[in-house]
């Protein structure tokens, strides 16, 4: 679709590499609610030893509601991270780092940094699996979240080069 | 009272007893059912049966059991201890019912409210106590709800025995009070002795009576809130008192279940004049169904 993306604020996400290699395993939990808040919250004080083996699953509650919860794997191929994005001006002070040659440079002369369109993010944890949680029943074989996993391989299938016969 | 069994896990529901005294397998038995900690906001809910021969109704009288909310915490607990001498006749059981189990329950996609979970705990343990062979005859209830229809609805389900349920029920019948004292003592020892699932930092431990209207078991509430979490599981999050407490110091939540019903909600009107072609067209099928979108920026 590209009817409209005149109209769409665009940017530049630069990776820092170093951080993928340094990534810390992360435990993560996909709830089926969103917190209003963006915030650290004491995960490891508060909800993990609450989880119990149940006969259907995991279960544990949140806010009084019950959750049942299963161990999602991140398709071979692939690797879970994640990233947390660095404040607007931070990439661009100081010297323009344009990752340690990671950039195999053929598509582009490196250009110049601008404000408000480079962004740089680097990773905090990594993963290979996260626990889906479901309100009060197991997420399931038709989850979201399963479906958008298997995007990543379709998309590599489609956009590979059709060999000419 | 041997609570070992809820402290290895206070996140469900925990049923405790005493042997069956070999008498009442035989003899035809009276059996009293109450309840304690109903209206707190902290702590688990015990629900208790008490039983023994009607044979031996008047020993069991001679205890001078009454009910517990007329009795100090020694008196109880003094009182317990010597229906536990008399166990060649007085048989218990009880289900403590956690604050989690309480919360979700009433909060569930499907509302299961207190008095249907009350009504089904002590069915389920008059169920319990008729499975250990207990030669139950006749079963005295405290009521919660309407007495009449509670009572109809308990017959039904044990035809074989005759249900009386009473208002003050634990006053009236000896065999009641007996029950109100083993739920109230293991409630409170349930409180005093509660092992937190979380780890809490500065935890205290006066609660106060933890009915919503008393100033130490607010102040504790507001103390112990955590801006995602809420509250500690000992805490029942289906009481308003604490949901009010959430709504003014925690961070707000959206459920999937309470989302779908504001989506739907109608358009405005001045939307159907509005260009339809300013709006950008909406992903494809596919990435709708898998709640995926492209990002343009962070």
């Amino acid at each position: 679709w590209n009817a409209d993306e005149s109209a769409v604020e665009k940017q530049r996400i630069h990776v820092r590499p170093a951080t993928l290699q340094d990534a810390a395993p992360a435990a993560l939990h996909f709830l089926p609610c969103e917190v209003l808040a963006s915030r650290p919250a004491p995960v490891e004080r508060f909800f993990s030893p609450a989880i119990r083996q149940g006969a259907d699953g995991l279960q544990v509650s949140f806010r009084g509601r019950s959750m049942r919860g299963e161990e999602v794997s991140v398709p071979s191929g692939l690797a879970g991270f994640v990233m947390v994005a660095e404040e607007k001006e931070e990439g661009l002070i100081g010297k323009q780092d344009f990752g340690d040659s990671e950039n195999n440079g053929e598509e582009q002369e490196q250009e110049p940094l601008e404000r408000g369109f480079d962004r740089f993010m680097g990773a905090t944890g990594s993963f290979s699996s996260f626990t889906v949680w479901g309100l009060e029943t197991v997420p399931g074989p038709d989850a979201k979240v399963r479906g958008a996993l298997a995007w990543p391989t379709l998309a590599a299938a489609i956009h590979a080069q059709v060999p000419e016969d | 009272m041997d609570l070992s069994e809820l402290d290895k896990d206070n996140t469900g529901r925990c049923r405790l007893s005493s042997p069956v005294p070999a008498v009442c397998r035989k003899e035809p038995c009276v059996l009293g059912v109450d309840e304690a900690g109903r209206g707190p906001v902290l702590g688990p809910m015990v629900y208790a049966i008490c039983y023994c021969p009607q044979s031996r109704l008047a020993d069991l009288e001679a205890l001078k059991v009454a009910d517990s909310k007329t009795l100090s915490e020694n008196e109880r607990e003094r009182l317990f201890s010597k229906m536990e001498e008399d166990r060649d006749f007085v048989g218990w059981a009880l289900d403590v019912l956690s604050p989690n189990l309480i919360s979700t329950s009433m909060l569930g996609r499907v509302k299961y409210n207190l008095n249907s979970l009350s009504h089904d705990t002590a069915s389920g343990l008059i169920q319990y106590a008729l499975d250990q062979g207990v030669n139950v005859t006749q079963v005295f209830v405290d009521t919660v709800g309407l007495p009449e229809t509670y009572q109809e609805r308990l017959q039904q389900r044990f035809p074989d025995v005759t249900v009386t349920v009473k208002a003050k029920a634990d006053a009236l019948y000896p065999v009641v009070s007996a029950a109100s004292i083993c739920a109230k003592v293991a409630r409170d020892q349930a409180v005093k002795s509660w092992q937190f699932v979380e780890k809490v930092q500065d935890l205290d431990t006066d609660y106060g009576s933890g009915y919503p209207n008393d100033p130490k078991t607010k102040a504790w509430l507001r103390k112990h809130v955590e801006p995602v979490f809420g509250f500690p599981q000992f805490v029942r999050f289906s009481w308003r008192t604490a949901q009010a407490i959430l709504e003014k110091e925690a961070e707000g939540v959206m459920w999937e279940d309470s989302a779908a019903e504001e989506q739907e909600g109608s358009r405005k009107i001045t939307s159907y004049f509005q260009s339809e072609g300013l709006q950008a067209r909406p992903p494809h099928r596919y990435f709708q169904e898998r709640g995926l979108e492209s990002a343009t920026a962070l």
